[in-house]
C-alpha cells in the first residue's frame, strides 16, 4: 500500500511513542530515539516492521521517538499513524 | 494533580499576562511586536490551575517554548508541549518544522526527534518531519561530472533581479564550471517568490552552466536568519548568520561539491555586511569566498533598493540601465500592483 500522506500518531510522554510515517521508495526505513535504544532498539524496530507488514505497507519512511513504550502500545501507535497516513477509517481488525 | 493543555489567546491581556510572566521568569525577555506578531498559535501547559509550560508556533517555526520544572521531573512537561505543537501542526499540514534555540536546549530537543542542522556557541537550529534538509540536497540538480567541476553558488533575495545581480552571475559562471543560484524562498518581500525566481531564471538563461534553485528553509529563510526580513540587534544578526553559513558549509556545499561561494560588496545594508563578514569567517578555508566589487551605473553601485524606490516614485525613466530587460518588462507590466503592495505596508527600505 502506499502512504498517501505524511501522518503522525502517539505522544513524546512517559511509556508511549511517537510515530511518523511518511512517503519513502526503499523499503521500510526506521530511524528510532529511545533512552533504551542499546536494550530495546530492534525489538522496538521489529515490532514496528512487522505491524507495518501487516498492513501491507512495503516502502514507508518511519521516525520513531520512544519513550519506553510497551510493544501493545509501539503496536498501537503504528496502526494508528499507519491508518492516518492510509487515509483509512475503517481499523484494520485482522492485525489488531 | 490534573494536567492540560489549552490554546492561549495573547490578545486577552489576562493570558497575554501569565504568558509573558512565565517566560520572562525563565530568560525570555523579547517581547517585541515584530517577534510576537508572526505567532500563529500559542499552547499552554496548565498545573493545577498553573500556567507551568508554553510553545508557539509561526508557520512552521516554533518559537517562545518554555517550561518551568519546579515540583516536576525534567523533561516531562517540556516533552508534553513538544508533543502538542507537532500534533497541532500536523493537524494544519504542517509536516516540517524548525526551531532556533539556545545551543544548551538542542539535546532536549533532539530527545524528542529533532535533528540538528547546525549549531554554535549560543544558538542552534533544529529540525523534524519531512521534506528534511537530506530530501532538499536529493532534489537539487547536478551535473553528471560535478564531482570533477569547480562549482560555485551564490545566494541572493533578487528583489529584484538587478544588473548588479546580473553581473555577479556573469563573474562566478566564468570563473566555474557549474553556478547555484540559490534563490531565498521566504515570500517577504516587494517581488514575491515567484516573481523573483522567474526574473533570476530569465535574466540568466543564457548562461547555460547556472543552475537557479530555491534556497529551500536552509539558506537565508525566515528559520535561518530572520533578522534579514526583520530589524534586528547586530548580535542577533551575527547568531544567525553564523548557524545559515554552517548550514550551507556543512551540508550543502560538501553535498554539491560548492568550493566557492560568491558575494557582493556590501556599501549600504548593515545586516548583509554583517552576513559577509561571518561568511568570510565561517566558510574559509574549506569554501572560498569571493567578493565581487558592486557593478556601477552613474558612478554609484547599483542596487536592488534603488528599484524599489524608482517603483514607488512610478519613474521609471533610468530603470533600463539598473535592470535587465525581463525585469525591466515585469515592472512596468505590473507597476499598478507593485505600488499597491507598497501602499498596503510592504517595507522597501529593508532588504
Amino acid at each position: 500500500m502506499e502512504i498517501k500522506t505524511t501522518a503522525i500518531a502517539g505522544t513524546l510522554e512517559s511509556s508511549d511513542i511517537q510515530i511518523m510515517l511518511m512517503a519513502g521508495q526503499d523499503g521500510i526505513q526506521i530511524d528510532l530515539e529511545s533512552d533504551v535504544i542499546k536494550q530495546f532498539g530492534n525489538q522496538i524496530k521489529q515490532v514496528i516492521t512487522t505491524t507495518l507488514q501487516q498492513l501491507n505497507i512495503d516502502n514507508v519512511k518511519v521516525r520513531a521517538v520512544d519513550k519506553g513504550a510497551l510493544d501493545c502500545v509501539i503496536k498501537a501507535r503504528t496502526i494508528a499513524a499507519a491508518q492516518r497516513a492510509l487515509a483509512q477509517t475503517t481499523p484494520a481488525w485482522e492485525v489488531l | 494533580m490534573s494536567s492540560t493543555i489549552v490554546e492561549l489567546d495573547l490578545q486577552r491581556p489576562a493570558e497575554r499576562a501569565e504568558w509573558q510572566q512565565l517566560l520572562t521568569r525563565l530568560g525570555i525577555h523579547n517581547f517585541s511586536h515584530r517577534e510576537v506578531d508572526q505567532i500563529d498559535f500559542t499552547l499552554g501547559l496548565y498545573e493545577d490551575g498553573e500556567l507551568v509550560g508554553t510553545g508557539s508556533a509561526a508557520g512552521n517555526i516554533l518559537k517562545y517554548i518554555g517550561v518551568c520544572n519546579q515540583a516536576s521531573e525534567p523533561g516531562v512537561r517540556f516533552n508534553q508541549i513538544a508533543s502538542a505543537l507537532i500534533d497541532r501542526l500536523f493537524q494544519q499540514r504542517i509536516f516540517h518544522m524548525l526551531v532556533f534555540t539556545k545551543a544548551q536546549y538542542s539535546a532536549s530537543f533532539q530527545h524528542v526527534g529533532f535533528k540538528e542542522l547546525a549549531h554554535s556557541d549560543q544558538a542552534a537550529l533544529l529540525e523534524n518531519g519531512t521534506p528534511d534538509i537530506t530530501d532538499f540536497i536529493q532534489q537539487i540538480p547536478r551535473t553528471t561530472q560535478q564531482a570533477e567541476q569547480r562549482v560555485a553558488a551564490i545566494v541572493m533575495n533578487a528583489n529584484p533581479f538587478t544588473n548588479g545581480h546580473r553581473y555577479l552571475v556573469e563573474q562566478a559562471a566564468h570563473a566555474n564550471d557549474v553556478v547555484y543560484v540559490l534563490v531565498v524562498q521566504t515570500d517577504a518581500s516587494l517581488f514575491t517568490t515567484v516573481e523573483r525566481v522567474q526574473l533570476v531564471k530569465a535574466g540568466t538563461a543564457d548562461l547555460n552552466n547556472v543552475i537557479v534553485i530555491s534556497g529551500g528553509d536552509y539558506a537565508v529563510s525566515y528559520a535561518t536568519f530572520p533578522a534579514y526580513f526583520l530589524d534586528s540587534p547586530a548580535s542577533a544578526i551575527e547568531a544567525q548568520t553564523t548557524l545559515d553559513a554552517r548550514i550551507f558549509k556543512n551540508h550543502l556545499a560538501p553535498a554539491l561539491n560548492i568550493t566557492t561561494r560568491y558575494l557582493g560588496s556590501e556599501p549600504t545594508s548593515r545586516t548583509t555586511a554583517i552576513y559577509n563578514d561571518v561568511l568570510q569567517r565561517e566558510l574559509a578555508p574549506t569554501i572560498a569566498v569571493k567578493i565581487i566589487e558592486r557593478k556601477q551605473v552613474a558612478a554609484k553601485p547599483i542596487s536592488a533598493r534603488d528599484v524599489r524606490q524608482l517603483i514607488k516614485t512610478g519613474n521609471l525613466t533610468t530603470l533600463d540601465q539598473l535592470v535587465p530587460l525581463p525585469t525591466a518588462q515585469l515592472i512596468k507590466q505590473r507597476l499598478p500592483q507593485l505600488q499597491a503592495r507598497i501602499q498596503k505596508g510592504m517595507k522597501i527600505n529593508g532588504n
